[in-house]
């Protein structure tokens, strides 16, 4: 049962030799995908190559698929996951300013890195870039600490707020995700360039939009949350209204039991 | 460019299972922007030890008289250069250039690079994350917040692609 490193089978040490290897893979994959040239990144803003939102919301379908099958078998308490705290504003003026400075840019954070990695010295100055920007950020906190924390929701889900369930909002994902894939297809087809795109073949596309579609439906139908949170120890997902009145800190690592706690966890 | 990029879709399927993973062994996704950040609070510190202590935004990144880069996300990073450099290394894709579209200047495309960096660096501790650590993580979970952030990430980038079209077309 899952996750391994808040059950105790490994410490700290251990946990940044994986941190390395989930890294490596991580890296690995994106150049791969072509995500260490900037054009290929901005393209997707230009109707030329979605690739950026392929990839992105193929990763997301499968990983939301994989987490909740893995909770209806048992294999991982989603409870003890953590799930990332909502702070509505900070988060969507930092969206739509990480936007733009991936725009202007060229790169999101961790494609600097695996552009840097292949040489591209506009890599290496974004990374600087970034390495000043927190530097401005922390030295300006205590004058936006206030909006900083502002639109704190705690730690709210999509089930949560549409008052749908889980397996439900995953079969949502699923077709909304098939139904970009196909858009995105035919604006490519209009606007991109058919020399540089990766081929693929539309039988096995279609097979695999099935498979999305099926496994998503089958997750709606055998409604994850049951199993999922009935045995989690974390209040703030079954019920969310303690959770509105008293939001949680947002690092708390809320179960408390016998294994030991971990000082530095946050999202990014 | 001497190989084609992978199918993406076969890319995000493999994304989605290192995800996957990475949240069956850690109990947390993937992220790497908080590393900048953790860089930045390193050398405050080499330069000006009681500075960095006394800002209580990389107070946080102190804590146990640890030091900044002790972070599972600063080894996550650095997997990912190594990642990034065997891939291209394999498809011969390693070369010293400055990426840019055709009709703009090594150096505007350098400033624009910087500019873009401070920007992402910036708004990546706003949101407390990155591309990878809110969107593609919190996405994952379903968090609401990070929908609404991926959903502002595309319309910030959007917004500015006409203004910078001459940097990439």
């Amino acid at each position: 049962m899952g996750p391994l490193y808040k059950l105790g089978w490994f410490d700290f040490t251990y946990s940044l030799q994986l941190a390395a290897l989930i890294g490596f893979f991580f890296g690995f994959v994106l150049e791969r995908a072509g995500f260490g040239n900037p054009r290929k990144l901005t393209a997707i803003f230009y109707l030329r190559d979605f690739a950026v939102l392929k990839v992105m919301f193929t990763a997301i379908a499968v990983c939301i698929l994989g987490l909740l099958y893995f909770s209806v078998l048992g294999w991982i308490d989603l409870g003890r996951v953590h799930i990332l705290p909502t702070y509505i504003w900070p988060q969507i003026v930092g969206g739509l300013l990480l936007g733009a400075g991936f725009l202007i840019g060229g790169y999101c954070p961790t494609t600097s890195v695996v552009a840097t990695a292949s040489g591209k010295l506009d890599g290496v100055i974004f990374i600087l870039g970034m390495v000043f920007g927190s530097l401005i950020f922390a030295l300006v906190f205590p004058l936006i600490e206030g909006f900083y924390t502002s639109g704190h929701m705690g730690t709210v889900r999509l089930p949560d707020i549409l008052n749908i369930n889980s397996g439900i909002i995953a079969f949502l994902i699923c077709l909304m995700a098939v139904g970009a894939f196909w858009i995105a297809e035919k604006t490519e087809g209009k606007f991109g360039d058919k020399e540089t795109l990766p081929v693929g073949s539309a039988k096995i596309k279609r097979t695999g939009a099935t498979l999305l579609i099926l496994l998503g439906l089958i997750l709606a139908v055998i409604n994850p949350d049951r199993p999922v949170y009935s045995k989690s120890s974390v209040p703030a997902i079954t019920s969310k209204e303690t959770e509105k009145i008293e939001p949680v800190a947002p690092t708390a690592d809320i179960p408390s039991s016998n294994e030991f706690k971990i000082v530095d966890d946050e999202g990014c | 460019m001497n190989e084609r990029y992978s199918n993406p879709y076969l890319i995000g399927v493999i994304l989605g299972l290192i995800l996957l993973f990475s949240f069956y062994t850690m109990g947390r996704g993937v992220g790497s922007s908080a590393s900048f950040a953790r860089i930045a609070a390193e050398s405050v510190k080499l330069v000006a030890p009681d500075h960095a202590k006394a800002n209580i935004y990389f107070a946080k990144y102190m804590r146990g008289g640890k030091s900044p880069l002790m972070a599972w996300l600063v080894f996550l990073t650095l997997g990912a250069a190594l990642g990034g450099l065997f891939s291209a290394f394999i498809a011969n894709r390693i070369k010293g250039e400055v990426a840019r579209g055709p009709s703009i200047g090594v150096a505007v495309r350098l400033w624009l690079a910087l500019a873009g960096g401070v920007l992402s660096g910036f708004a990546a501790r706003l949101a407390r994350g990155c591309t990878s650590g809110q969107a593609l993580t919190g996405a994952s979970e379903l968090a609401f917040g990070s929908w609404i952030f991926m959903l502002c990430i595309f319309a910030g980038a959007y917004a500015m692609a006409y203004f910078f079209r001459k940097e990439w077309l």
